[in-house]
Order: C-alpha cells, then structure tokens, then sequence
C-alpha cells in the first residue's frame, strides 16, 4: 500500500477555519445591523451623531463580511465553488424577478402590506439555502 | 469524460479523503469525478496525473474518442 502524507494545512482545515471567520464576521455584522436600527431609539435617543457613527460601523464590519465572504469562495475547490456561483446565480436572478413586482405592486397598491426589503431578504435567503443543498446533493 | 480515477485510488488502497487531501479538494469533489458528474478543470487532472506518475490521457479519456474511432475505422472500409 502506498501511503500518502495528509498535507499540513489541507483543504478541509482551511475551509473550516474560513467557515468559523464567516460565521464571526455576518454574526458581528447583525449585531452591528441591531445597533444600527434599534440603538437611535432605545439607547442614545437619536442623537445624530451616534446614529452616524453606528452606521459607520455597521459598512465597516459589512465591508469586512463581504472580504471574509470573497476569500472563503476564493479558497473553495471547483467543485463548491461551481455550487456557489450557481446558488448566487439562482439567487440573484430569483431576487429580480420577486423584487421588481413586489415594488410595484406595493406602488399601486395591489399587496395589502408594505414591500418591506426585510422580506426580499429573507427570499434571497432560502433561495441560496435550497439551490446551496440542492447543488450539494446533486454532486454528492 | 470518463476516468480511471476509482481504479487507480483502489490499486493503492487510498480512501476519497486520503486522496482528496492529496489533491488539495474536498471528499465530495473526488466521489463527483469518479462517478463521472463533474469534469476537473486541467490543473486538476495534472495534479492527479502528477501524484499517480501517470500521464493525463492515461487517467481521463474522452466518452467520444471509442464511438469517433469506430466512425473513421467504418468510413475506411466503405
């Protein structure tokens, strides 16, 4: 049997420590987000320059995430990375399509709600979730 | 494309993970080309030609090359 050595740094640690940083930075991000939102009335009583800063803060730890996000698909092999792109495709193209008359219909009216981004977001979420594990499965 | 990836693995007794720890990919990516669902990108395949000192053509075969074969041998006889 020919051995072969396990690498120092392989693959799998690699991706799991790029997993752990992803999961610190979009849990500083929400809480940076709550700040943001809530903090203007509940704990500096919109003070203006408060606000500001938390919005600052708030880009900033946004602008980090979306680097730790870039070096984590960076970092994936092919394959996963194959399943990224076609998750963030799917993704994208699914967000236009709901976003745009979800807009209009909140113009004129039709929705008895406002078209709040909150559930665009959450949209776009389950979409990356279900075509993330579809593709997952799909190669498994 | 077709490959002889599975073959080769089981000739040394490797798992999935030993070789894909040894290609630098994960244990999905290994199982995805050996049943044939996904293609490597061809610094891939020289990595895996590399570890088995094999040559590129000798692992991964093209599902057209038999069936073109067989056109041109029938073509010569008509």
């Amino acid at each position: 049997m020919n051995q072969l050595r396990p690498p120092e740094n392989g693959y799998q640690s690699r991706i799991r420590t790029n997993v752990i940083r992803l999961f610190y930075w979009n849990g500083a991000w929400g809480a940076a987000t709550a700040l943001m939102a809530l903090g203007p009335k509940f704990l500096w009583n919109k003070a203006l320059v408060f606000t500001l800063l938390a919005v600052g803060l708030d880009v900033a730890v946004g602008v980090g995430m979306i680097l730790v996000n870039k070096r984590y698909i960076a970092e994936l092999d092919e394959l996963q990375r194959k399943v990224q792109l076609n998750s963030m495709g799917i993704t994208l193209g699914v967000a236009l399509i709901a976003g745009v008359p979800l807009s209009v219909m909140d113009a004129y009216h039709v929705i008895p709600f406002h078209a709040d981004v909150a559930y665009l977001l959450i949209l776009m979420s389950l979409t990356f979730a279900v075509s993330n594990l579809y593709g997952t499965r799909r190669y498994r | 494309m077709k490959n002889q990836l599975k073959v080769l693995r089981a000739e040394r007794d490797w798992t999935q993970a030993q070789l894909a720890d040894a290609l630098d990919v994960s244990r999905q990516t290994i199982n995805a080309i050996e049943t044939g669902k996904f293609d490597p990108s061809l610094p891939l395949a020289f990595r895996a030609a590399r570890l088995f000192g094999l040559r590129i053509e000798e692992i991964f075969h093209d599902e057209d090359r038999r069936s073109l074969a067989t056109e041109i041998k029938k073509d010569t006889y008509v």
